[in-house]
């Protein structure tokens, strides 16, 4: 009956082991389970954005210099993935995000109507370039995002001039487009385009053979290696992959796709005041060039965009960009991302 | 005699609470998470539907295909595992090959290649326009078009031989060189030709170890999620665990889709108990019993001429689906960014030195995955000790339960166990523990518990109980007998399990991309999504930094298994 004792023993050790594992935990550097790390100093922002490191990880750490002390987790992930992971986020009860910065402006209407972000009008508000005819604080335009046509340029030699190049016989089977249904991004041009041309020019592009890819990023990726020829492309993710080398070329056609990319704040965050800061910070004159150097349009005029970007100015992109109204386009979100689908993913 | 009784009587209380700890472990860890699955199944609103579940099964088109797609990818993975297995180990047990036994222990790495890295690496050597192949194809031949297009059901399948095809191997490896070579020899003095005895006596004999391979495969096959995710959901080829991932990440939690993946969930847990049963009952029956016993060498098959050239198609084979795919792994890894070609001036360790040092995502991810696979591998092996100490060597009313649910964390694949800890653990039920890393710590137990189970107690019943009493009748308290006899047997077991577990985990995908929050990505997730961000390059290096963590790992272990059967 001994055994059987230091069997209990054994037993309860490890059963005592579980439970602290469940409440003590490891000491994890900025890792590891996050809820316990912001409980513990109340000095962690967490923000949700699907703009890609490249961008983003500058910001933050620029964000981190100017306001010592502070710890700032991220996630950067397809626009798609996180609205899924805030509304799972909201059913347990509470979202872990602050911050979120994303290029899905439908999905910021719909969180204002839902009641679920703050309103703040950032501190240099009267010094920014504003996207938006009902603005109230709820979100604030953070960057205006392009999107054009990225080509491989050992693939195709003229550079596409307008939205109908992408019907000629070089793009037979060799033309992208993101999944909208992943990201923001691709949502809002397939929007912009559907608004401008109406469904016959998807029907047109399935004619030609145009494929559905993955994330934003990886049709980029894809293009690079030669498996697509051309994509349709977020500026600041093509311009960092040409920065490394990549054999691309971004070109825009007379209608450009401007995508605004809204930042909010969550209502009933714990670290409100700091959420504030960061947006403040990101929409300042430092945050915004880094927004430009990265080759994508900030929103501030006294910010210039390097040249060798080919980037229209900030006003000119305001009004050279396929005008939409987002109130408008909202209801029609999942039915538009089905109707895609199904013309471009037919067999 | 008063104290006997009143000893025994207390023993007693002390074996039930031993009992009742183990089946709570199993029943919180394993069988209330994948119990809320069929509960959720089949419970619509307020009552049982039973048909509901039937009809969405096979009335959504997108549903039903991916249950086909499924049997479509196990069944050929199956099939294709199944004859390389068998003869790559009837080639290196049977036959005068020259370096059999570094051969075989050559087919055992692909074990060690997670099949989700293999599926990365040969996207980029076969994906139709820009596979590295392909494109050495088309510009150096002239082919008009991919030689092979890994985007298909055939690329998947073939992927999937390429790094499942050991469970075959192993089983059957291990068969032949067990088998009674005397059968075979009488049969030859009776007059019967090499065909004859293949046919009638090796084949039949071997049966049973080839089939639950296969199974095994068919089973992992089936709900298997990272090569599929890699190379077909791209092109619409979904199996169930994809689609159950697709829905649950797009639902945007909304609960019709939760509903959907515990339908197919169930699916999955029905063919993979129909698998196990099958499994059972094979090697349940008589056949297999022949086999036993050491004797003698069994007569090798003369290759003759075909010696050298078999060698070196073995060579061959290894080096295309193990060196290959490794190596462009490293070297995209070095670009600067993807498609370029590999030259001396865009090939660089900057990357590696980014995700080591600089990049927090990977850090954390590292971090995460290293964390998870050590404390899952110690608890899940201290579990496993003792239920299987209740199971193998205690007797106690109620054992049969235990039991039971000791068989319930092998039939379980691991994105039901996921969908499973999202039910029971994120607030229903009052704990909430959804989005931290507690929750993959958790699934990983339940994953676990059947490596642990299964080692200890092979290692338990090795332990024959008279070692204990002879201990015991020279004078030794229970303890010391514990601590002398027991542990140092079961030793072994013990540490097989936690390295079992540990190895596994480092690069688990399956269960952590159910349940990854923004600083809970393990390294498996961290390279998945980093791919499907188009971060190709960054996310080729982290995992060749995850094959050189499984490489050390695995050499470790060799070494320490070494030394323990010294």
């Amino acid at each position: 009956m001994k055994k059987k004792n230091i069997l209990l023993c054994v037993a309860i050790a490890m059963l005592s082991l579980l439970l602290t594992a469940c409440g003590g935990g490891p000491k994890q550097q900025s890792s590891g389970s996050g809820k316990q790390a912001a409980a513990d100093n109340g000095k962690k922002l967490v923000i949700y954005t699907s703009m890609k490191e490249s961008l983003i990880g500058p910001i933050v750490e620029g964000f981190k210099k100017a306001n010592p002390g502070v710890d700032v987790d991220y996630q950067s992930a397809g626009a798609g993935k996180l609205m899924a992971k805030i509304a799972t986020e909201r059913q347990s009860g509470k979202i872990l995000a602050d911050v979120i910065w994303t290029s899905e402006v439908p999905d910021f209407y719909s969180m204002k109507n839902e009641g679920i972000l703050e309103t703040y009008k950032p501190s240099n508000l009267k010094e920014l370039i504003n996207p938006f005819d009902d603005y109230d604080g709820s979100f604030t335009a953070a960057r205006l995002g392009t999107l054009g046509i990225v080509i491989n340029t050992t693939k195709i030699k003229e550079k596409p001039t307008q939205w109908s190049d992408l019907l000629k016989p070089e793009y037979n089977k060799a033309f992208g487009i993101a999944d909208p249904a992943l990201s923001g991004t691709s949502y809002m041009s397939v929007a912009l385009l559907e608004k401008q041309f109406g469904w016959d020019f998807f029907h047109k592009l399935h004619d030609n053979g145009t494929r559905i890819g993955k994330g934003s990023g990886q049709v980029i990726d894809d293009t690079s290696s030669g498996e697509l020829s051309a994509s349709l492309a977020v500026d600041y993710i093509t311009n960092s992959k040409i920065k490394k080398g990549a054999k691309l070329a971004l070109c825009y056609p007379p209608e450009l796709l401007v995508v605004p990319s809204p930042v909010a704040i969550f209502k009933g965050g714990q670290h409100m005041d700091l959420a504030k800061k960061f947006v403040d910070y990101l929409l300042s004159k430092e945050a915004q060039q880094v927004v430009a150097n990265e080759g994508t349009i900030p929103v501030r005029s006294d910010v210039k965009v390097p040249e060798k970007f080919g980037l229209p100015t900030p006003k000119d992109a305001a009004e050279r960009g396929i005008k939409v109204n987002y109130t408008e386009i909202l209801p029609k979100k999942a039915d538009t991302i089905k109707q895609f689908t199904e013309i471009i993913g037919k067999k | 005699m008063n104290g006997t009784v009143k000893n025994s009587g207390s023993s007693f209380g002390v074996a039930q609470i031993i009992l009742f700890i183990s089946i709570a472990i199993l029943v919180i860890v394993v069988a209330f998470p994948v119990l809320l699955i069929f509960f959720n199944a089949v419970w619509v609103e307020d009552h049982f539907e039973f048909a509901n579940a039937i009809k969405v099964l096979w009335e959504e088109e997108e549903i039903f295909q991916a249950l086909i797609n499924s049997l479509i990818i196990a069944g050929g993975t199956t099939v294709g595992s199944t004859i390389v297995g068998t003869f790559f180990a009837w080639l290196v047990t049977r036959t005068d090959l020259p370096y059999k036994s570094f051969m075989k222990s050559m087919f055992l790495v692909p074990f060690m290649l997670p099949s989700f890295i293999g599926a990365l690496a040969w996207k980029m050597l076969l994906s139709p326009n820009a596979g590295f192949i392909n494109r050495f194809f088309i510009e150096n031949f002239g082919f008009d078009g991919p030689i092979f297009n890994i985007y298909t059901y055939y690329g998947i399948s073939a992927v999937e031989i390429m790094y499942l095809f050991p469970f075959v191997f192993i089983q059957v490896c291990g068969a032949l060189e067990r088998m009674d070579p005397t059968l075979e020899e009488s049969a030859r003095i009776s007059g019967a030709g090499l065909f004859t005895i293949t046919r009638k006596i090796t084949i039949p004999l071997v049966m049973p170890s080839i089939l639950s391979g296969a199974l095994l495969i068919m089973l992992y096959s089936m709900a298997h999620f990272g090569t599929v995710a890699v190379l077909g959901i791209e092109n619409g080829i979904y199996n169930i665990p994809t689609l159950i991932y697709e829905r649950i990440h797009q639902s945007g939690g909304s609960f019709a889709s939760i509903r959907t993946g515990t339908i197919l969930a169930t699916v999955l847990v029905i063919s993979a108990a129909l698998i196990i049963w099958a499994q059972r009952k094979i090697l349940g029956s008589g056949h297999y019993q022949i086999i036993g016993g050491k004797s003698f060498r069994p007569m090798e098959l003369k290759l003759r001429g075909l010696r050298w050239p078999l060698l070196i198609f073995c060579f061959l084979y290894i080096g295309f689906t193990i060196i290959l795919p490794t190596v462009v792994i490293f070297l995209v890894g070095g670009l600067s960014t993807y498609g370029l070609p590999f030259t001396l001036e865009n090939l660089s360790l900057d990357n590696y030195k980014f995700i080591l040092f600089e990049y927090q995502v990977t850090k954390d991810a590292i971090f995460n995955s290293v964390w998870l696979g050590f404390v899952a591998a110690i608890i899940t092996m201290f579990a496993g000790v003792m239920i299987s100490y209740v199971i193998v060597k205690m007797k106690v009313r109620g054992k049969g339960i235990l039991e039971f649910l000791g068989m319930l964390p092998f039939s379980v694949p691991g994105s039901v166990i996921a969908l499973g800890v999202i039910l029971a653990w994120s607030g229903q039920f009052g704990i909430n523990i959804y989005n931290t890393v507690w929750i993959i710590l958790v699934a990983y137990i339940a994953r676990y518990m059947a490596f642990s189970l299964k080692a200890n107690s092979a290692a338990l019943e090795q332990v024959h109980d008279s070692l204990v009493e002879a201990a015991r009748s020279c004078g030794a308290t229970m303890w010391q007998s514990l601590r002398d006899v027991v542990i140092p047997l079961v030793r072994p077991g013990m540490f097989a399990a936690f390295f079992l577990i540990f190895l596994p985990a480092l690069r688990e995908l399956t269960v952590s991309i159910m349940l990854y929050a923004p600083t809970t990505r393990t390294i498996g997730v961290a390279i998945y999504t980093l791919n499907e961000d188009g971060e190709t390059v960054i996310s080729a290096a982290l995992a060749g930094i995850a094959l050189i963590l499984i490489v050390v790992g695995q050499t470790i272990i060799n070494k320490m298994t070494k030394k323990a059967g010294e």
